[in-house]
């Protein structure tokens, strides 16, 4: 336990080691915090309307102006940060909460349960992600959960491809049939046995399909069938001030320009981490021969 | 010369202005234009097809071009004639004779008769064929095809002037051969004809060299490129790729206007109508309804919805309908104290005045925009409602089928006689698919009924303010502002327009000025 504990901070170290990884880390650190604590840190209802300060320009009360309802930009863009964040977090949840039970089931049992299993996977990865969102927002209606649901969904199969991947090579390791032998259950072997020999590959597509839930929220909501407003969001910000880059320009960059850091912040972390973990499992393994 | 021959007071004015005012006007918008190179048009839309009684807004650029309306009306409101060399509405107001000018002929060079009318007449009396032109038939019973040059109107009973002159004014002939034929055959009487078409992308006009306007059309040759968006064709402009927008947004208009160009409204605005479900929710208390009247904030709505481009309008009426009457402006303007005395006085709890959401098209950021502001007023009097956005044919049906307890929605047809408001559905006085049948209102309908049987100035000034009133009182739709659907922006060099009460495209008189 000591051991595992040292090998992650290690590991974690290795991370932000990493010039990129580090200034990503901050970045998204500073996003969460300053969405989470947006009420006291910056007092401005996002949806308080100013009719008669429309589309003004950045200045001494707008710090980034309004928008065409008079709105103040920069807190529809923090508190959009939260919508986002928010969003991408349940649908990870709901992502990795389906898709790595199916694929640590399907790779352990193998069979039948496999053959069944890793085809409605298939199905699933056949549907282009944003069109089966938009059948579904659809069909339960426009709101966050719904968006957060469609999400979630989406990202189903690449959890499960990769755990049913990972369960596969850990299957039939000495370790794992050790404790098979000595009448270890299948359910006690699954998830305290291979699952926790499998988590690397899985964090980094926590932080992938993190990235992956935000743009795609915000596609949703730039097509227009995202969150309904006047809840704050970066897509529905992006998609009303793309009609207003004349007038009020930071109403469009702003937004695109949280989109951009966040997203490219979260790639960026995932694949050092990615990196580091492999490398750390080869460190491993060769510790084990 | 030939004149408008007419008993009736109002009418007898025309027969002073005539032709010859027409041609006079139409002559001081030519001089200082003139032809000589093609005038290139962007559209936002391709258009539907070619037949003129589709009155759809994807054919306002065609349907004044390539054919012409017995009649049509001055920058005044006054009739002047056009096909129909002269007319008389008889005193009894139960018929209305038209004389179709001499010498007028089809693009396909047939002269136009009586036979013409009449095949017109009848395609616009069926259901089927007559489109948008078979509800202003209603009032006619049948018609009498008197001579070759020479048709009588006889109505099912007494009609205004207005409304008789109204069915003049929209009534575009087509030739007797291409009655059956006129979504995809052009055979008008119109300045131009259609010389290539490319569906989606382009389309070209030539002139019509036996045109019967002398000096018209001043341009031999006008192309239309169909773009894709407002913001492309507001470049093609700035580039000078074409030479003028028509039927953009007021956004792009403004901002256009506001470096230069021409911007041209017509007289045909639509009026934005907050629609309300009254046998839902708490719709049904007519106190709450009535505190929508002081609720909208008009002024932000026109700003924000239209650019300013419009005006705010407490009625459901466009500035040229003779019903229009600008106190109401003031009389109900924005007023969150009375509209919260309204809502006090409607006895209902907070969570029945919270117990219902708002619909707007998903499609139209304008509407969804709109439907924020009324969100945030409400707000302030402690409505706390949602917005329910539906996508295309979901918030059509939704619209049109009475699935919501309110939206906003424009209606047209408010720049003639008042009661064509009634061929908008939460206006309709019977079968409404909103109200439902009977229509609840019976002030409403009792007004309208007496819109239709007004005939002498102070009963149909006396009929049109009952009208009103009735309109505020039941508030079953709460007028906000009118916009203008088909916005003109053109290069500085073009000139020439002709306002046309319906804001159609009207290519005859436009040229260049340099």
């Amino acid at each position: 336990m000591s051991g595992s504990w040292q090998r992650t901070r290690a590991a974690a170290w290795r991370v932000l080691a990493h010039p990129g990884a580090l200034i990503s880390v901050a970045y998204l650190a500073v996003t969460i915090c300053v969405s989470l604590t947006a009420q006291w840190l910056l007092p401005i209802d996002p949806l308080y309307q100013d009719l008669a300060s429309t589309l003004e320009p950045p200045g001494a009360t707008y710090w980034f102006g309004t928008d065409e309802l008079g709105r103040d930009i920069l807190a529809r863009v923090i508190y959009g940060a939260r919508t986002s964040l928010l969003t991408a977090g349940g649908a990870v949840v709901i992502a990795a909460a389906i898709g790595v039970p199916i694929g640590l089931i399907a790779g352990y049992f193998g069979g039948w349960r496999d053959t069944i299993l890793m085809r409605i996977v298939d199905v699933l990865l056949a549907l282009p992600g944003i069109l089966f969102a938009m059948a579904l927002i659809a069909v339960l209606g426009r709101s966050q959960a719904a968006a957060l649901v469609a999400v979630g969904i989406t990202g189903i199969p690449s959890f499960a491809r990769i755990t049913r991947a990972q369960v596969l090579s850990l299957r039939q390791r000495d370790f794992v049939l050790a404790v098979e032998a000595l009448g270890g259950t299948a359910a006690y072997n699954m998830f305290r046995t291979v699952l926790p020999n499998a988590w690397s590959p899985i964090l980094v597509q926590v932080v992938i399909l993190s990235s992956v839930a935000i743009l795609l929220e915000a596609a949703l909501a730039f097509l227009g069938v995202g969150i309904p407003p006047p809840t704050p969001s970066w897509g529905e910000m992006l998609r009303t001030g793309k009609s207003y880059l004349y007038e009020a320009p930071t109403y469009a960059i702003l937004p695109g320009l949280a989109l951009t850091l966040t997203i490219l912040s979260l790639d960026t972390l995932g694949r050092t981490l990615a990196t580091v973990l492999e490398d750390r499992r080869e460190v491993v393994e060769d510790e084990a021969q | 010369m030939t004149q408008v021959i007419n008993r009736r007071t109002l009418l007898a004015g025309v027969a002073g202005v005539g032709l010859a005012g027409a041609v006079a006007a139409d002559a001081g918008a030519q001089a200082a234009v003139k032809g000589g190179k093609p005038l290139r048009v962007a559209l936002l839309n391709d258009i539907v097809n070619f037949d003129p009684h589709q009155f759809s807004s994807q054919n306002a650029s065609i349907m004044r071009n390539l054919y012409d309306t017995l009649i049509e009306y001055d920058d005044a409101g006054k009739p002047i004639p056009a096909l129909a060399s002269s007319f008389a509405i008889a005193p009894d107001n139960l018929s209305c004779t038209v004389v179709l000018r001499a010498g007028v002929t089809f693009h396909s060079g047939a002269p136009l008769t009586s036979a013409d009318l009449d095949a017109t007449l009848k395609k616009a009396n069926d259901p089927k064929t007559g489109k948008n032109v078979y509800p202003t038939m209603g009032v006619v019973k049948d018609w009498t095809v008197v001579d070759p040059k020479t048709v009588r109107l006889n109505f099912k009973a007494k009609v205004p002037d207005r409304q008789v002159t109204d069915l003049l004014q929209f009534m575009f002939v087509i030739a007797a051969d291409t009655t059956d034929s006129a979504e995809t055959k052009v055979n008008g009487t119109g300045p131009f004809t259609v010389a290539e078409r490319v569906l989606g992308q382009r389309m070209r006009l030539v002139a019509n060299p036996k045109y019967w306007r002398a000096k018209q059309p001043v341009l031999s040759e006008v192309i239309y490129t169909i773009f894709s968006d407002d913001d492309s064709a507001a470049a093609a402009l700035e580039s000078k790729a074409v030479d003028m927008i028509f039927g953009g947004g007021a956004r792009a208009a403004v901002r256009l206007r506001n470096a230069g160009y021409h911007l041209w409204q017509g007289q045909g605005q639509l009026v934005q109508v907050f629609r309300i479900n009254t046998n839902m929710g708490p719709f049904r208390n007519e106190k709450f309804r009535q505190a929508f009247n002081y609720l909208l904030d008009r002024a932000a709505i026109l700003r924000v919805g239209y650019a300013g481009l419009g005006e705010v309008t407490a009625l459901p009426w466009a500035p040229a309908s003779p019903a229009a009457d600008r106190s109401y402006d003031k009389t109900y303007a924005f007023d969150l104290k009375k509209g919260e005395a309204l809502l006090k006085a409607s006895g209902l709890s907070p969570a029945e005045m919270n117990d219902w959401k708002l619909l707007a098209s998903g499609s139209s950021q304008d509407a969804v925009a709109i439907s924020q502001i009324v969100q945030g007023t409400l707000k302030k009097v402690g409505i706390d409602i949602q917005l329910e956005i539906k996508q295309g044919s979901e918030y059509v049906d939704a619209l049109l089928g009475g699935k919501f307890s309110a939206t906003f929605g424009g209606v047209g047809n408010v720049q003639k006689f008042p009661t064509r408001i009634t061929t908008n559905s939460i206006y309709r006085t019977v079968n409404n698919p909103v109200l439902g049948n009977p229509n609840p209102h019976k002030a409403y309908v009792a007004a309208i009924a007496r819109v239709e049987s007004a005939f002498g100035t102070a009963d149909v000034k006396a009929a049109y303010a009952a009208l009103n009133k009735a309109l505020v009182e039941s508030a079953f739709g709460i007028a906000t502002n009118t916009y203008d659907v088909f916005l003109t922006v053109a290069a500085k060099n073009v000139g020439g327009f002709t306002k046309d009460l319906d804001s159609l495209l009207v290519l005859r008189t436009l040229g260049f000025t340099s």
